[in-house]
């Protein structure tokens, strides 16, 4: 039994908590022993993006409390907030606590807790890659002529985390065929709350995705889009939904644990927004 | 030598720009099309050329290396050119460099300008400076030979036309062949457009008294200029005229030909996907009394307009640019809005990072903002490892540090993150949401939101928050209770 903290995200955990709890299961099957840090909110990327850096320093150094409890791996919900943490936390925390004119050993004390901590993060499938051992109480049975799933692979987890074969191999073993749609390398357009500031640019690029997406989806019979950001699900799904073309949008660790149970994956896909 | 830059601006607002480019259909997809194309060449050159990227990492470190001895080259540079016969200026604003331009050619009674492609000129708006003065100029670029008879600016760095697609093309060359009195090309078919601008510019390169150059590197050691081009335009500019001026920003200085070995292929590579470029135009001194090559009459014309004063910044690697475009044709902004929208000379991502910076964010300083969804996708591109995405952030972070954002935008962040810097404020941040989300919920979802969240809802839906978050679900069922399977 290896212990793990579970890092859900804020948009996990406000807007799909169903993920967390699919997380939850996935990880427990494979002989995780989850602990949850209650205290946990948001990594601060929204605010980092934007440049507000001091913000984004406040909710990183709470972030860090949170998570410092335990020395055990850190499993993220999120590719682009796992690389938030890894990549991100070290520089940031040592700026702002030097352009608030700080004492310079806190900075670099803040700077190496970052660096502790950010070692101990991977995004579920890179931890479920390394995990050992199968799911114990996991059906999967071999997915045979089922139906198949567009993968996307949001930018951050691509560029700056660099995992961009885990979740498919991930997903391969749990016999869930995924394609990747054309132009795969370009941004659907979330941007965090760039998606808010300028959402004619970011519309643009979710529509230019999701005709990327749907031509994909056609040639391989595929019945829904996965992915381990939550932000691009939410962008691409909420799009789809105003345009009235819904197509069935789901966390990796959804997949993961319908196919866990046993389930076929186009059972009863939920088509959100159409209640 | 710190001063601010100036640079040209498109006097349209944002919003009226962007809102242009997203309503031009033709020119999206012809860029579109161009960028993919030249994204995919670049990735398919590095595939068939074994020591391409530890060549293109040498090439980074001897670019930093001229960087950081930038004044002594600069120095080497101008005595060297002086040695050959030419004479070297130090423009330190596009101002002075229009005008150092203008009365050499007004001394020498200069009527006709040809003109390679350079960036340089487009940002110090060098054309309308000599055109004012009675010269004639005619841009022997391809592309900039389109736009010029379109009356436009390049809209991307390597391609200027690239947003033109040929049918467009066709129509302008038509039109100028009758003013030209030339037989106008009979189709679309890019050959025989080709065919046609290479005939109408012959006349242009005889009849033209003064070539205007910019500048690909320039080698300190031996006083070169290095252009590189794909159509040999630079060939004709540099030898047909008797006068030559280059104009080329001081970032281009290399130490030697050592270190232009490798760079030499890098904007080719990178740009377009091709090992080199088709022609090397070197200028290395005027021609000699017994000699063939080289123009009677060579001015150097070295422009700072605010390049200088990113030295010893976080921003120095900035000055490595290349300008292959490499970032453009990756930028998934870019490919939607093209280059036109930016507002500046320099598009794309350098052009959101460089704009700004040369003019210390005196112009059009949204561009960091509206332009990049940190995708990082300039970063993995940029062959001189310039740091785009960090740069972009920083620029933000100025942004706000110097009051250029909307006040009501920064009382959200702040009241955002201090809320959200402890469970009981996020908690409670949530349950304030859940109570006012029951305005803008219909059919389920949330339709419309308040403040920041409004510009989502243009466009998309979004669930309502969770009845029960994760957190509160957790504390529920599992906390305090060890840790048991959680079943369904």
């Amino acid at each position: 039994m290896e212990a793990v903290s579970l890092f859900v995200t804020c948009l996990v955990d406000m807007f799909r908590p169903e993920a967390g709890r699919a997380a939850l299961r996935v990880i427990e099957r494979r002989g995780g022993q989850v602990n949850f840090p209650v205290d946990q909110t948001c990594c601060g990327q929204f605010s980092y993006n934007a440049g507000y850096q001091h913000e984004a320093a406040l909710l990183a150094r709470h972030w860090i409390e949170a998570f410092e409890a335990t020395r055990d791996p850190i499993v993220a919900l999120s590719g682009s907030c796992a690389a938030m943490v890894v990549h991100i936390y070290p520089e940031l925390l040592k700026e702002d606590i030097e352009a608030q004119g700080g004492d310079e050993r806190d900075a670099a004390r803040w700077q190496a807790r970052a660096l502790a901590v950010g070692q101990r993060v991977r995004e579920l499938s890179q931890w479920l890659l390394h995990a050992d051992g199968s799911p114990s109480s996991a059906q999967s049975p071999p997915n045979g002529d089922a139906p198949s799933l567009i993968y996307h692979l949001g930018c951050h987890m691509r560029r700056v985390l660099r995992a961009t074969t885990e979740a498919p191999s991930i997903l391969a073993q749990s016999g869930v065929p995924v394609h990747e749609p054309a132009d795969d390398d370009q941004c659907c357009g979330f941007g965090g709350t760039y998606s808010m500031t300028e959402p004619m640019v970011s519309t643009a690029l979710a529509d230019a995705k999701w005709q990327c997406i749907q031509e994909k989806a056609k040639e391989v019979s595929a019945v829904g889009l996965t992915s381990a950001d939550l932000g691009c699900l939410l962008h691409l799904e909420g799009r789809a939904v105003r345009q009235g073309t819904p197509f069935p949008c789901l966390h990796l660790a959804e997949v993961l644990d319908r196919r866990d149970q046993g389930r076929p994956i186009g059972e009863n896909l939920p088509l959100r927004g159409l209640s | 030598m710190k001063a601010t830059g100036t640079l040209p601006q498109d006097p349209r607002p944002w919003r009226q720009r962007r809102d242009a480019a997203l309503a031009d259909t033709t020119m999206r997809t012809t860029i579109g099309m161009v960028t993919r194309r030249l994204h995919l060449a670049r990735q398919t050159v590095y595939q068939g050329f074994p020591t391409g990227e530890s060549d293109r990492v040498q090439s980074v470190q001897d670019k930093r290396d001229a960087i950081k001895n930038m004044e002594a080259l600069l120095a080497e540079f101008r005595r060297s050119v002086e040695d050959h016969g030419g004479r070297t200026y130090l423009a330190r604003s596009a101002a002075d460099a229009v005008e150092i331009v203008r009365t050499i050619a007004e001394t020498a009674g200069v009527r006709r300008v040809v003109k390679t492609k350079s960036m340089a000129t487009e940002e110090i708006e060098l054309n309308p400076g000599l055109i004012a003065s009675g010269i004639q100029v005619i841009e022997t670029d391809l592309g900039e030979y389109i736009i010029q008879r379109a009356g436009e600016k390049p809209s991307h760095i390597l391609a200027p036309a690239a947003h033109k697609n040929r049918q467009a093309v066709q129509t302008l060359f038509q039109s100028d062949a009758r003013n030209a009195g030339m037989e106008p090309p009979e189709s679309d078919d890019p050959t025989v457009l080709t065919r046609y601008a290479r005939e109408r510019m012959r006349q242009e390169f005889l009849e033209a008294d003064m070539g205007i150059t910019g500048g690909n590197f320039l080698v300190a050691d031996t006083g070169s200029v290095v252009l590189i081009t794909n159509e040999g335009n630079a060939d004709l500019v540099t030898s047909c005229p008797p006068i030559l001026v280059s104009v080329v920003g001081v970032e281009k200085l290399l130490k030697d030909w050592q270190a232009l070995q490798h760079l030499i292929q890098q904007p080719a590579m990178n740009g377009v996907g091709q090992r080199l470029s088709s022609y090397t135009t070197i200028v290395s001194g005027t021609r000699p009394a017994d000699g063939v090559e080289g123009p009677q009459d060579w001015h150097v014309v070295l422009l700072d307009n605010g390049r200088t004063r990113l030295l010893d910044t976080r921003y120095e690697d900035v000055l490595s640019c290349i300008r292959c475009g490499a970032c453009l044709n990756a930028c998934p902004v870019f490919r939607q809005i093209g280059g036109h929208a930016y507002g500046s000379v320099y598009s794309g991502p350098i052009g959101i990072v460089e704009t700004p910076l040369l003019t210390d964010l005196t112009i059009l300083p949204e561009l960091p903002s509206v332009a990049c969804t940190m995708c990082h996708a300039c970063a993995d591109a940029c062959p001189m490892d310039i740091n785009l995405p960090g740069h972009i952030v920083a620029l933000r972070q100025e942004k706000v540090a110097r009051h250029l954002t909307a006040q009501g935008v920064d009382l959200t962040y702040r009241w955002w993150a201090r809320q959200w810097a402890t469970p009981q404020g996020y908690r409670r941040s949530i349950r304030l949401a859940r109570f006012g989300q029951r305005f803008y919920r219909k059919q389920g979802l949330l339709q419309s939101g308040p403040g920041l969240a409004r510009g989502w809802f243009k466009t998309r839906t979004m669930p309502p928050i969770a009845e029960e978050t994760f957190g509160e679900w957790w504390n529920k069922t599992r906390n305090g209770e060890g840790h048991k399977y959680a079943g369904q």
